[in-house]
């Protein structure tokens, strides 16, 4: 479904050093990574936004680069970090920016586009809001309103940068189980740049571990989430075993800046 | 798609959130029916006040190419005078307002206006130096504006392209820098312009609209192209307006989207000045009002900054005739008076 071939780039601190995965159709990918790896770089040239110095990206089978803006938005729905707005426009605007691809590009919205844009604002629970300025909105309610509008496209392929960064846990787990649900659902796969190690680990069907722009390890939670691989890309100390519930990798990360401490620990231990 | 859904998409909730071509109508129409209100006001009221009875006639009668009873005096008053001078007002300040919602959208910035590029003291350094160097040049005032306009608009595109395309940051930092190079220079030539031309050149820095009459054809003629091209791309700076990256990535082909609108609202800042010289505040506080009673629909904001614009213009235009008359005050000092106090109202209120 999505073919990421030899992909390079490098512009400022931003390097992608060649690499190539792909993904099928119904696929929820994690991308992880320390800070600076890559992440955003890899979202922004799969979704279109930069382009690549060599290699290319396509999904069912169409190069990215070949094609227009509105054909590609009408495959690959983008959520940006976060959106800073600072204009009064409301929640249901801003969904209703997502059919933009659509639609004509002079003149008013359509049926159609209004009960897509409702439809995705169902998904994510945002129509309480729908007449209020987003701005005035909290980051929780703005980045499940930034979801709706990538939805509202109904696009083959969402790409979300750090989507549940602003979210309590209870909607972290509820967007994650959101994303798994449209992507096995329908002919939907994802992308999600994510630091929820074991939130990842739980609901992703493949993992791709990036550190300073090279593709460590692709795979399944369970080939690449083991304790070494994780320390290595990371560089930090942290435990691996199973979770009680659904058997996937669990991360737990293990204090390590007190020297002392984590001796007496050892002490203890031993 | 579902019957369901569609039947409810016209529900209440879905209707107030965003905009709908009945509310477009209605705040189109309402802003129309002022316009008119201010427009009957402008040119009943001056020097000599006439009964709207007298202009309707007058006007009728040149209409239809029939002599009519009033005087010729009141008929060249009328006709060669306010008439002019109330369709300038109309045009330029449908120009400064829309040229203003449109920068405030491409630099997603809501508080630009038209001369934060630079553009308008480019075009006024044109008038001046004109005014300075070659006042006996029929029309090379407004000429040598426009062309001061055209330069000011390619030098800060040029120095606000990086290797990503124009950013709006670099675009902004490139009007300041070129804004303060362009105002020295209008402050040598004021200095060095004799007695006689300062009052001239002081004209272009404040706004007059008492200039050409002339240049009202084709002044209309460039607003109007300028204002049809930012009103076909005002949906693509709906998604412009929350990001360039997003907009991209939602369809919007965003380097050339910016380059169509900076070029057309240069186009109509460098007309407008050209006719009437410098009107602040027009730009920033129409936009910004609109959206603020409206909401952020460029769809809306750009028809209705300038329907708001001419209205304001022609009421401060109004004033600056009727206030201190026989004489008259510079359009600049009432569009400031008014102006400042109400821009600072609309700030705390947003903030």
């Amino acid at each position: 479904m999505l073919k990421v071939a030899d992909i390079r780039f490098s512009y400022a601190e931003a390097v992608l050093k060649a690499f190539s995965f792909d993904i099928g159709s119904g696929e929820l990918l994690a991308v992880l990574g320390p800070n600076g790896s890559g992440k955003s770089t890899l979202l922004k040239i799969i979704a279109g936004i930069l382009s690549p110095e060599g290699g290319s990206v396509s999904i069912n089978d169409k190069d990215v680069a070949s094609i227009t803006r509105r054909e590609a938005a009408r495959l690959i729905g983008y959520v940006a970090q976060d959106s800073v707005i600072r204009f009064p426009l409301t929640a249901m605007e801003f969904v209703l920016q997502g059919r933009f691809a659509q639609g004509r590009l002079i003149g008013f919205e359509s049926d159609d586009d209004i009960a897509e844009a409702w439809r995705a604002m169902e998904l994510t629970e945002t129509t309480p809001f729908a007449a209020r300025p987003v701005m005035e909105l909290s980051g929780g309610e703005r980045q499940r309103v930034m979801l709706a509008r990538a939805l509202a496209s109904r696009p083959r392929l969402l790409v979300l940068d750090e989507p549940v960064a602003n979210l309590d846990i209870s909607h972290q787990v509820k967007m994650f189980g959101l994303l798994r649900t449209l992507t096995s659902d329908s002919a939907m796969s994802a992308i999600i740049v994510t630091h929820e190690l074991s939130l990842a680990s739980d609901f992703a069907t493949r993992v791709l571990l990036l550190k300073s722009g090279e593709l460590i390890a692709f795979g399944t939670a369970q080939e690449v989430m083991t304790e070494s691989l994780l320390r290595s890309v990371f560089e930090t100390e942290l435990l691996v075993d199973a979770n009680p519930t659904s058997g996937a990798p669990r991360i737990t990360l293990v204090a390590t800046r007190d020297a002392l401490r984590s001796a007496e620990i050892e002490d203890q231990h031993g | 798609m579902s019957t369901s859904a569609t039947h409810r998409a016209g529900k209440q909730p879905i209707t107030r959130a965003r905009l709908t071509p009945r509310k477009l109508m209605t705040v189109l129409s309402v802003l129309l029916a002022l316009l008119l209100v201010f427009s009957a006001l402008a040119i009943a009221s001056g020097s000599e006040h006439y009964s709207l009875t007298t202009i309707v006639r007058i006007i009728t009668s040149e209409i239809a190419n029939k002599t009519s009873d009033v005087s010729s005096e009141q008929r060249m008053i009328i006709l060669n005078i306010r008439l002019p001078r109330l369709m300038m007002a109309i045009v330029v300040g449908a120009a400064f307002s829309v040229a203003g919602a449109a920068y405030q959208a491409l630099l997603r910035n809501p508080l630009a206006d038209p001369g934060i590029l630079g553009i308008s003291t480019g075009s006024a350094l044109g008038a001046i130096a004109s005014i300075v160097f070659a006042e006996s040049f029929p029309l090379s005032r407004p000429l040598a504006a426009f062309l001061g306009a055209a330069i000011t608009t390619a030098v800060v595109y040029l120095l606000g392209q990086s290797r990503q395309g124009a950013s709006s940051e670099r675009l902004v930092l490139a009007g300041m820098i070129v804004n303060a190079f362009l105002s020295s220079m209008v402050i040598y030539l004021v200095t060095v312009a004799s007695g006689l031309r300062q009052r001239s050149v002081f004209s272009w820095l404040i706004g007059d609209l008492s200039g050409e009459p002339r240049l009202l054809p084709i002044v209309a003629l460039l607003v109007f192209i300028g204002i049809a091209i930012i009103y076909a791309n005002a949906r693509s700076l709906n998604l412009l307006m929350t990001g360039e990256e997003e907009a991209l990535a939602l369809g919007v082909e965003v380097e050339r989207v910016k380059r169509v609108v900076y070029l057309a609202a240069s186009l109509i800042t460098g007309a407008a000045v050209a006719a009437s010289g410098v009107i602040g505040f027009v730009g920033l506080i129409i936009p910004h009002g609109m959206r603020l009673a409206t909401g952020s629909d460029n769809r809306l904001v750009v028809p209705g900054s300038m329907l708001a614009g001419s209205a304001f213009l022609l009421l401060a235009d109004t004033l600056a005739r009727t206030v201190v008359a026989p004489s008259e005050i510079h359009i600049g000092v009432i569009t400031a008076l008014v102006g400042a106090p109400v821009f600072v109202y609309l700030l705390r209120r947003t903030s």
